[in-house]
């Protein structure tokens, strides 16, 4: 289990050292930063002084150890726009977002997770097969179109909810019902169908021979069984409530992390566009830890079973 | 004569992980040290049990995998890298034959068009002509023409085996490789089969290398057989001295347990003890001694070296060669 | 009833529940959903192909006169059958381009990320070793983080042009197809049809281009059909938030981004581009979904 733990932590450092790279790797391409930042007719002692502060006359190798240095200090630079610390900028951002995030993620679960399992219990029947089209639905319709329908129906046509904008909780409604909607059917679909490939298996066939009453095979052979499967893929949606955040947030006007980066984005401006990236990457990190952290937990037949194969 | 194929003291060893915290590493010796010679439109068998080297061998003598010791040398050549263009201008001499001829087939593609393959990958003929000769030597192996123009899917096991025969001898080659060419057959198959072997050496004079667990199969193809144990042979000879009277224990206990069909002549079946063959944990002395039911000390310290006997044969073991008896009282 | 006439009507009964069994089979094999789903991505193909033609408009002329006009279906004129927008621009017609550029994106990504994954694949699977590792590493680093703020970087540190955005949107997904093409090619190179080959003399061009990629071009397809509805949906979320497409060019996000400024005055706008968006990427779904039941079975 140690070991097992110990590979994950490196390869969750490796991950991030990929990020760092690709940002440095990327803001090199982009071409000289102080032209860019800088107006063209600026005066060519402040071009130099900027490519001084910045460390941009160095070798690159020199500028890389530099970049990492900086990074790993916190220093991310200042917002090209108004010269305050970026990270600042950024994390004061972050609270409204984990408004969004957080209770969308428990919506999804709530709504995916019993849907998934209800289907799958009454497989082939008008449930499972309505659960199914809401699910195909919330797939393939982007989460832009479904906050604009949802603004539709209940700001514009019903006058229930605000449409945009975060001065009180009802404000935050609207987008956390479109993020929580989009991966709840992701996740119905997904939790179904490590339900069925369970149901399928000999012992739980066997459990349900042996005299045992149907509710106590799925509460105590089924459910647990199938959340293994499940849990990896809790991973993978916090990067799509990550990536969800940015449109419903642009959509609902709502002062988080995702408008910002779109904004930084519109704007050019580096240095929030890099912290955010960072940012976002250890968000993702952690979450994958956790995942495999929860993983060990559920399944210890996993834990001893890695250890022999990484022996 | 020189020896179509000669192999003197092959050896790969793999590196492995064992288990544990730390990941010991250990030595897998897949083959330890095997020697022969193989002449021109002979059959030459390799039999053992599962794990004992006998497909690491084939690769070696096909250079499909370097070896760690030891040279193979090929009508008196020694191998080229594998992947080299000399390497595959080679294949054109030397070929293989596979346990599962489904697997081996492209199954996207009828066989007809498979069986011309090596002739478009080393050169020469125009497409019609490439599908004249895969068509005539289908013939020659017993695939009628109207069964050509078929996916392997849709051909029996044994069928598909002579498709890959076929594809094998399209270019001439001197000497084919057979690991397991019946085993995944059906046992009436199986005796076509082997025929089928026998005519092609005697129409084409192939050299056959030919590996199998199976001692009956091995009876009716092989000129020569060697007896692998735990990377190493422990006994060659013609078949009839082999199996009439085998030298060595393991070769013995393998001989007992053919089924006989005739009552007085039942043999009473030695069955074997002990831990079967770990290769990553070979035993010192002879590899054979924790399972050998005639033992001695010597055994357990020497390894015994594969030498001629009076009679012709090889056997590697100190008891057939009377040594362990006589050094019985230093021991 | 006369026993004759009895004789001639078993057949026929007969043939009737053959006729029946025939229809249940073709129903099974080509299920209306399916045959709705390949009618319009066929529809979409022919309009991105014949954009031009088929426009009733200029998707850029304007038309002060005939500002925010609803279309038929809300009660308009047939001049606009779709209506138009704020600058009196034909609805219709802009959605005829903007689905011209959205495939034309999508399919161009799609091409880029299957060439790109597959080739890294194989190389992966040729080499092993070093190579395979270096792979890897980029395979799980591409899985990590989403691919929406990957894109969002790089469209902030390079800026946008349309070419720059194609090639971007093609490096969504490549990670699927390079993991499957090294999976299936170490299959074949370890024990079957590829070492056969390969022992045959045959070098690399021969095993990979004659017998390897045919064999995993089915398994490839259908990932294809799974990742071509991702990067529609990745387009128009890009060009929805103003950062994809850049005017004056129009693709179905822009449409929708731009319909949002009159979601209360003139919904049209963004309900066609909408609609087009969702059913285009559900009938690829669904013909993927069918595909991959059809051609393989072992797929997920």
């Amino acid at each position: 289990m140690l070991r097992f733990l110990l590979s994950r932590v490196a390869r969750a450092i490796l991950t991030i050292v990929a990020v760092v790279t690709f940002a440095f790797v990327v803001l090199r391409l982009s071409g000289d930063p102080a032209l860019l930042i800088m107006s063209v007719d600026a005066p060519p002692e402040a071009i130099e002084a900027f490519r001084a502060a910045w460390g941009l006359d160095r070798p690159v190798w020199e500028q890389y150890v530099r970049y990492f240095v900086q990074v790993a200090r916190g220093d991310l630079g200042q917002s090209m726009r108004d010269g305050r610390p970026a990270l600042a900028v950024v994390m004061e951002r972050v609270p409204a977002t984990l408004a969004l995030t957080l209770p969308a993620f428990a919506l999804k679960l709530l709504l995916g997770v019993p849907a998934g399992i209800y289907a799958a219990l009454n497989r082939n029947r008008l449930a499972d097969r309505l659960t199914m089209v809401v699910s195909v639905a919330g797939f393939t319709v982007p989460s832009f179109v479904l906050a604009l329908l949802l603004v539709l129906v209940f700001a514009v046509q019903l006058g229930w909810l605000p449409s945009g904008g975060a001065e009180s909780w009802q404000h935050a409604i609207l987008p956390v019902v479109t993020l929580g909607l989009a991966g709840a059917a992701v996740l119905a679909r997904f939790t179904r169908s490590a339900m069925l490939e369970v149901l399928g298996q000999p012992y739980i066939r066997a459990a349900s021979a042996k005299g045992l009453p149907w509710r106590r095979v799925v509460t105590h052979h089924a459910l647990p069984n199938a959340a293994i499967p499940t849990v990896t893929i809790i991973g993978f949606m916090v990067g799509s409530l990550v990536a969800g955040a940015v449109v419903v947030e642009s959509v609902f006007s709502w002062p988080g992390v995702g408008r910002l980066l779109v904004v930084a984005v519109a704007n050019r401006d580096l240095a929030i566009v890099q912290t955010i990236l960072l940012l976002i990457a250890a968000a993702m990190v952690c979450a994958n830890l956790v995942v495999d952290m929860l993983y060990g937990w559920i399944d210890p037949r996993l834990r001893t079973a890695r250890m022999a194969g990484a022996g | 004569m020189t020896a179509l194929l000669e192999a003197e003291g092959l050896a790969r060893h793999y590196a492995v992980r064992l288990g544990g915290l730390l990941g010991r590493r250990g030595v897998l010796r897949a083959v330890d040290g095997v020697s022969f010679r193989l002449d021109p439109g002979r059959t030459l068998a390799l039999v053992g049990e599962s794990g004992c080297g006998k497909t690491t061998t084939a690769k070696l003598v096909l250079g499909l995998v370097p070896p760690t010791r030891g040279t193979t040398r090929f009508e008196g050549e020694a191998l080229p890298p594998a992947g080299t263009a000399a390497w595959r201008a080679l294949r054109a001499r030397m070929q293989m034959v596979y346990q599962d001829p489904l697997g081996a087939l492209d199954r996207r593609l009828p066989v007809v068009v498979q069986v011309a393959e090596p002739l478009a990958i080393h050169g020469g003929l125009r497409p019609a002509e490439r599908r004249e000769r895969a068509l005539a030597m289908l013939a020659q192996v017993g695939l009628p023409a109207p069964l050509a123009q078929r996916y392997p899917h849709e051909l029996s096991g044994g069928q598909r085996q002579r498709v890959v025969l076929a594809r094998a001898l399209i270019l001439g080659p001197r000497l084919i490789v057979a690991d397991e060419p019946v085993s995944a057959l059906d046992v009436s198959i199986q005796a076509q089969v082997l025929t089928l072997f026998e005519e092609l050496q005697a129409r084409f004079g192939v050299a056959f290398l030919f590996i199998s667990h199976d001692l009956k199969v091995v009876r009716q193809v092989a000129h020569e057989v060697a007896v692998m144990y735990l990377g190493r042979i422990v006994e060659q000879g013609t078949p009839e001295a082999l199996f009439g009277d085998p030298a060595h224990p393991y070769t013995r206990a393998l001989v007992s347990a053919i089924p006989v069909v005739r009552r007085n002549r039942a043999r009473v079946r030695i069955v074997l003890e002990g831990d079967p063959p770990n290769p990553i944990a070979v035993p010192p002395g002879c590899a054979f001694h924790p399972r050998c039911p005639v033992a001695l000390a010597a055994c357990r310290s020497e390894v015994p070296v594969l030498k001629a006997r009076g009679d012709g044969r090889l056997v590697a073991c100190h008891l057939a060669h009377g040594e362990a008896a006589a050094r019985r009282p230093a021991a | 009833m006369a026993p004759q006439d009895a004789a001639a009507a078993v057949p026929s009964a007969a043939a009737a529940v053959e006729e029946r069994g025939r229809l249940a089979r073709a129903l099974e094999a080509w299920p209306p959903g399916v045959l709705l789903a390949l009618a319009w991505i066929a529809t979409m193909l022919v309009v991105a192909l014949f954009a031009d033609s088929l426009a009733p408009y200029s998707f850029t002329a304007l038309d002060l006169r005939g500002r925010l006009l609803p279309p038929v279906f809300m009660g308009g004129s047939w001049t606009h059958l779709l209506g138009s927008d704020e600058l009196g621009r034909d609805v219709l017609s802009r959605l005829i381009v903007s689905i011209r550029m959205s495939v034309l994106i999508a399919f161009g990504a799609t091409v880029i990320s299957a060439v790109l994954g597959t080739t890294l694949g194989l190389l992966a699977a040729h080499f092993r070793g070093r190579v395979e590792q270096v792979v890897l590493a980029l395979v799980d680093f591409q899985a990590s983080m989403p691919f929406l703020i990957i894109a969002l970087s790089v469209l902030a540190f390079l800026g946008n042009s349309l070419p720059l955005f194609v090639a971007l949107m093609g490096f969504h997904g490549w990670e699927r197809y390079a993991r499957i093409a090294r999976g299936l090619t170490i299959a074949a190179n370890e024990q079957g049809y590829a070492s056969a080959v390969r022992q045959l003399g045959a070098g690399p061009a021969r095993i990979y281009g004659v017998h390897v990629l045919p064999n995993i071009a089915s398994t490839l397809i259908v990932t294809a059909t799974l990742t071509f509805p991702e990067i529609i949906l990745l387009e128009s979320g890009l060009s929805f938030l103003g950062l994809g497409v850049q005017p004056p060019l129009t693709s179905l996000g822009n449409m929708v981004g731009y319909g949002r400024e009159y979601l209360t005055r003139a919904p049209w706008i963004m309900l066609t581009p909408s609609a087009t968006i969702v059913l285009t990427t559900l009938s690829i779904s669904l013909v993927g979904d069918w595909l991959r039941d059809r051609l393989d079975p072992t797929l997920r």
